[in-house]
């Protein structure tokens, strides 16, 4: 029953929170000078250009319509497109989340894993040459933006060993689950932050386990190195991990704009920044609102979780 | 000596740091026989617990016991075992018990689960008699409703309880020695005395020997047969506990009988406390360690260690005023006892 009422009262605030981000949103495209169709119809006669802010409803002041779009919004109606005519933001998601999906799942599911690993491996052989080089690599990984990583992987690998082709992405039916050779490159260069943050999240947190009193009473036990780790020290070092753990697969999802583009893939992140450019509201709005919405209950899933990795945690007080 | 359990002989730990070696134990032998209660009492940073976890094998780099150092258990030499060997001892032969209830306890795991952990790694029960043995040793160590409280967690236990819970675990595998390190120190002083009843009790049905490491003396008074007082990594007075209560010869001793809190006192006297810190052990004190703090230091303090005096019984001390040319210092101190006695 509380628990009921717990998740009600989360639902009500999430509802308040994507109504706020949504309302922020409107605002400050509308505050920004000019609007999406100003450098399309300055060449266009009159009428034509009135008929066009007619369409698209610019032509009326800026409350009424806030009203009109949030009326819309409620109703799961973003509007179309300015800049991409006949394109809303269902269709544009339809055509550029998988892409996108793709790429990201591919990303973490590496990036994490072969992060977890080595914080694992630097953690238990701390002090020795390992832990160094793990230590070495999640800085250079950390500190080099992913576009350089990117464009120097498109180079030598690509460009010189032509190994893997330079751009593009899989279409059609391999949409899921071929052209694999396409997607070797930018799953690489997307998966070196996350193998830094994870590695260096998982050593640190496994170093503060490893000196906790309780680890010493499990090796007072008589329990081998290895079932003090197994039982004792992962579980309890994975409490932070799980925090940050679906925060990164919503991100992922969502796409990242300097890979899609350098590599010319046709994801939904780079479509955010270029409709953001082009100040594209409706597209700005929707994709703004559906992400949002995304971090909001993963934010809440992260809660449930909690409370299944660590039992001190309730969901109520 | 068949009742002899475990004989430490001159042991040396030390732990090597950025700025140096610290000598946290210099050379310490006690022996403990089977089923006797051996106290050691010493204030923070004496050794009392590298001590403790020597015995244990729970000494990790950057810690190590020097060459030379023995710990006989049951007339074999703990320091040649193999890793293999130390895990069979751990928790079988001999159990912990540490200081802190609320932070030894693993806080994601069911206490239930905790104590079969011993159990299922020594082979001492399956699966499905080990869950029932849990039960069993919780309500023996006086925790109600064991049925519902083995599948708890640590945080749903109040202190006491999970000291209990501690000690149930340490005592599951039925161990021969129990080294309880400061069992009671995290505990308000009403559960301090029922978790020392507690074991009181458990020894006189399991027959298991305790090595009780305390600061307070307060605490062992009346439950242990033996007292050690360790200060700076030696064992300057040993005796049994009537010997150490009543006919104290080491002026560090003397300033911990005065530093245990007493209700009978005529003139409420706020408690002494011992000036100074112990020596860093970085460096070590050619001579007697006590010396910068005792209050009837002499020269020769400073500069010789004090040889051991013998005062019949097992009881003896390390001190300079033992000695048949010091003087005869002590005198202030009896005659407090007396007065004390006296009123008594």
């Amino acid at each position: 029953m509380q628990t009921l009422k717990y998740i009600l009262k989360r639902l009500v605030e999430m509802f308040i929170t994507l109504f706020i981000i949504a309302t922020a949103t409107f605002f400050l495209l509308a505050a920004v000078p000019g609007d999406p169709l100003e450098s399309r119809a300055d060449r266009l006669p009159e009428s034509v250009r009135n008929n066009l802010y007619l369409k698209y409803g610019l032509d009326k002041p800026v409350l009424e319509r806030y009203v009109i779009t949030m009326k819309g919004m409620l109703k799961g109606d973003f509007g179309e497109s300015v800049t991409m005519p006949g394109y809303d933001i269902s269709r544009l998601l339809k055509e550029t989340l998988a892409p996108s999906a793709r790429l990201g799942l591919q990303t973490v599911i590496i990036g994490i894993t072969v992060g977890l690993l080595l914080g694992v491996l630097a953690a238990m052989f701390r002090g020795t040459w390992i832990d160094y080089l793990v230590i070495f690599f999640s800085v250079l990984m950390i500190s080099v933006p992913t576009l350089i990583f990117g464009l120097l992987l498109q180079k030598y690998v690509a460009g010189r060993l032509h190994l893997f082709p330079i751009i593009g992405w899989p279409k059609g039916k391999d949409l899921w689950l071929g052209g694999w050779k396409y997607t070797v490159l930018p799953t690489l260069t997307g998966c070196f932050s996350y193998i830094a943050t994870y590695s260096r999240l998982l050593k640190t947190s496994m170093l503060d386990v490893v000196g906790q009193d309780y680890v010493l009473a499990a090796r007072a036990k008589g329990l081998s190195e290895a079932q003090v780790i197994r039982r004792h020290v992962l579980r309890n070092s994975f409490i932070p991990i799980i925090t940050s753990l679906p925060m990164s697969v919503a991100f992922a999802l969502t796409g990242s704009f300097f890979i899609e583009k350098i590599i010319s893939i046709p994801g939904f992140g780079r479509y955010y920044v270029e409709s953001v450019q082009s100040r594209d509201l409706s597209i700005v709005l929707g994709q703004t609102v559906l992400m949002a919405a995304l971090y909001v209950v993963v934010v809440f899933l992260v809660d449930i979780l909690y409370t299944l990795v660590d039992p001190r945690i309730r969901l109520h007080k | 000596m068949d009742d002899l359990l475990l004989k430490v002989e001159d042991l040396r730990v030390s732990y090597h740091t950025y700025a140096g070696e610290v000598q946290s134990v210099r050379g310490v032998s006690f022996d403990v026989k089977r089923g006797e209660t051996v106290a050691i009492v010493g204030e923070s940073g004496c050794g009392k617990s590298v001590t403790a976890k020597s015995i244990m094998g729970l000494i990790m780099d950057p810690g190590e016991v020097k060459e030379g150092s023995h710990i006989w258990f049951e007339g074999k030499d703990l320091t040649q075992n193999t890793k293999k060997q130390w895990r069979d001892y751990r928790g079988n032969e001999c159990a912990m018990i540490f200081q802190d209830a609320l932070t030894s306890l693993d806080p994601t795991m069911r206490v239930g689960k905790q104590i079969e952990e011993v159990l299922l790694v020594h082979g001492k029960a399956s699966r499905a008699e080990a869950a029932g043995k849990a039960v069993e040793i919780l309500r023996r160590v006086g925790i109600p409703n064991p049925e519902i409280r083995v599948r708890e967690y640590p945080h749903q236990f109040s202190g006491g309880m999970r000291q209990r819970a501690m000690i149930a675990t340490a005592l599951v595998c039925g161990p021969k020695l129990l080294i309880a390190d400061e069992p009671t120190t995290a505990l308000d002083v009403t559960i301090q005395a029922q978790i020392m009843d507690l074991m009181k009790e458990l020894q006189k049905d399991t027959g298991a020997a305790i090595i009780l490491i305390t600061h307070d003396l307060g605490v062992v008074a009346g439950i242990v047969k033996r007292i050690c007082v360790m200060y700076s990594g030696k064992i300057v007075e040993r005796g049994n506990s009537a010997d150490i209560f009543y006919h104290p010869h080491h002026p560090y001793t003397w300033s911990l009988l005065n530093a245990v809190p007493r209700l009978d006192l005529e003139n409420k006297q706020s408690l002494m406390t011992i000036e100074g810190t112990p020596p860093d052990l970085l460096d070590p004190p050619k001579g007697c360690p006590f010396c910068t703090r005792c209050r009837y230091c002499m020269p020769v303090c400073r500069e010789e260690e004090p040889p051991v005096t013998d005062f019949g019984d097992g009881h003896e001390a390390s001190c300079w005023l033992q000695d048949e040319r010091a003087p005869r210092t002590d005198a202030e101190f009896m005659h407090n006892l007396k007065k004390q006695e006296n009123k008594d």
